[in-house]
């Protein structure tokens, strides 16, 4: 039943494993798919829009000099890539307290250092937002009719005109890909449960 | 013990309802449930969050700009050493001299030595300012060789640990070289040599932004070139009386010394002590400075910024 619904199998990804290799086209396409997300955390978290692109930057270039130590199948290349960045922005956020500290001595003139959302949760925002791209479009649409206009299963299967127990076959499913893959590639992962992973 | 359904579960976590008695009782005692219901609604939580984000804004087209040419760089590297036995002394001079007297910085920076005279930095300004001398390109490749490695990309050093110790063979090799020009033995400069410029590798860098009371659209970049020269890059410096100094300042200590004062262009070259430890001078700071007779740091900071490999 589940087989006869599936569409037919997308293109092989294996931007992962070309980048990896060190392919030529890798790192370009790598940027193409996820520098808005790198970004958009360097933008989050840093109030300079100057040391925003220097992060991306600088985190794509390390990526690519260091792609040996990029394991893909402990992580994804986005959950990976988002994890140089949030390690490049804290530096980056560091070395602003410290040069702070430095121009208040020089100057004597307080600054008050911004308070900025925590990079953990924008990381794990971007990682739920690219599952959440990836999940058929069923359990994409439901999902998204639950989280941005909070309607209950029965108000999706009213709008949609989907049987309530398909909604939540979708939406069950929708869940679980996204639990596990922030389980995988979150920054900052709640509790694991030994027993109660995934679907059942 | 009966765990609840999944289904159920999730509804719980989504806030779609409340648990009824038994299920509380149920969720009151049965960790695994409750573990699995916090990480279903964390999950519900960062999915209601990402509204927006599947259609984000591009970075500019110039930070792709800039990994290109940087991964270029870093990947040329290994070549250019590697073919030391074949590199003719001349060039690798001739290359050095390029890169320091290609920028209009050069001459720039030489304009401001005159006016400030005296300095340390002014002198060693003037040593950079595009001389096209074998002497020159000498000093600028000794003080690269002899340069601790302070900050050094943290993925190249990982992926190639050996590159530095290599490159740094190359340098003494040109540095040698460079001693050999003096004598006149070499011709240093060979214009019609095809040898293209390589990309200056950037070991440091530093975006700077404006301080303070300066006008927000007032920036910069610092970047630690791995020949040793700190290259600034400067845009809408508001107006002053005085001049503009660039400073390194450590900012565990408050200590810091003066890099140079900035010429009327947008670019500078200034070349930085051979044995700076850029890990612990890490802040770039660009001042406005009085003709007061007084060398210290003004306090009016316009620009600052902290290296980072």
């Amino acid at each position: 039943m589940t087989a006869l619904r599936q569409e037919p199998d997308p293109p092989v990804d294996d931007l992962d494993v070309r980048f990896r290799a060190g392919d030529d086209v890798a790192l370009r396409e790598a940027y193409d798919r996820y520098g808005r997300a790198v970004f958009h955390l360097a933008t989050s978290m840093l109030a300079n829009r100057s040391d925003a692109e220097d992060v991306t930057q600088a985190t794509f270039v390390a990526a690519w000099l260091g792609r040996d130590t990029f394991d893909p199948a402990k992580g994804s290349l986005i959950g990976w890539l988002l994890g140089i960045g949030r390690r490049k922005v804290i530096d980056r956020m560091r070395a602003s307290a410290r040069e702070t500290r430095v121009v208040e001595t020089v100057r004597q003139l307080p600054e008050p250092a911004p308070a900025g959302p925590d990079p953990d949760r924008v990381v794990d925002r971007l990682v739920i937002a690219d599952e959440l791209a990836r999940l058929p479009d069923d359990q994409r649409r439901m999902l998204e009719l639950a989280f941005y206009d909070d309607l209950t299963h029965q108000q999706i299967a009213t709008v949609t005109g989907v049987p309530l127990g398909t909604v939540k076959s979708h939406i069950r499913r929708g869940m679980a890909s996204l639990k596990r893959r922030w389980e995988v590639d979150g920054a900052a992962p709640g509790p694991r449960p030994a027993g109660l992973s995934g679907t059942r | 013990m009966q765990h609840l359904d999944h289904d159920r579960l999730v509804f719980l976590a989504l806030g779609e309802s409340e648990a009824d008695n038994g299920e509380s009782t149920h969720l009151g005692t049965c960790a695994l449930c409750r573990a699995e219901m916090a990480t279903l609604a964390q999950v519900a939580g960062l999915g209601a969050e990402t509204q927006g984000l599947a259609d984000l804004p591009d970075p500019p087209e110039h930070v792709w700009q800039s990994i290109a040419a940087q991964v270029r760089a870093a990947e040329a590297e290994p070549s250019r050493a590697e073919a030391g036995p074949q590199q003719v002394p001349g060039q690798a001079v001739g290359t050095l001299t390029e890169q320091t007297s290609g920028t209009t910085a050069g001459q720039a920076t030489g304009t401001t030595t005159a006016e400030a005279t005296g300095t340390t930095a002014g002198q060693a300004t003037g040593t950079t300012a595009g001389q096209v001398t074998g002497t020159t390109a000498g000093q600028v490749t000794g003080t690269t060789a002899e340069r601790p490695v302070t900050r050094l990309d943290s993925a190249r050093r990982s992926r190639r640990g050996s590159g530095w110790s290599r490159w740094a063979a190359t340098a003494v090799t040109a540095a040698a070289a460079a001693a050999v020009g003096v004598l006149g033995t070499v011709s240093v400069l060979r214009p019609d040599d095809p040898a293209p410029a390589p990309t200056q590798v950037v070991v440091a860098s530093a975006p700077l932004a404006a301080y303070g009371s300066t006008p927000p659209t007032a920036k910069g970049d610092a970047r630690v070139l791995r020949d040793g020269q700190l290259h600034l890059h400067v845009a809408n410096l508001p107006r002053v009386p005085g001049y503009y100094e660039v400073w390194l300042i450590n900012p565990a200590t408050m200590e810091m010394f003066s890099v140079g004062t900035l010429g009327g262009g947008s670019d500078a070259l200034l070349p930085l002590p051979p044995n700076v430890d850029l890990a612990s001078y890490s802040v770039v700071d660009v001042s406005a400075e009085q003709y007061d007779n007084n060398t210290r740091h003004s306090g009016d900071s316009l620009l600052r910024g902290t290296l980072t490999g």
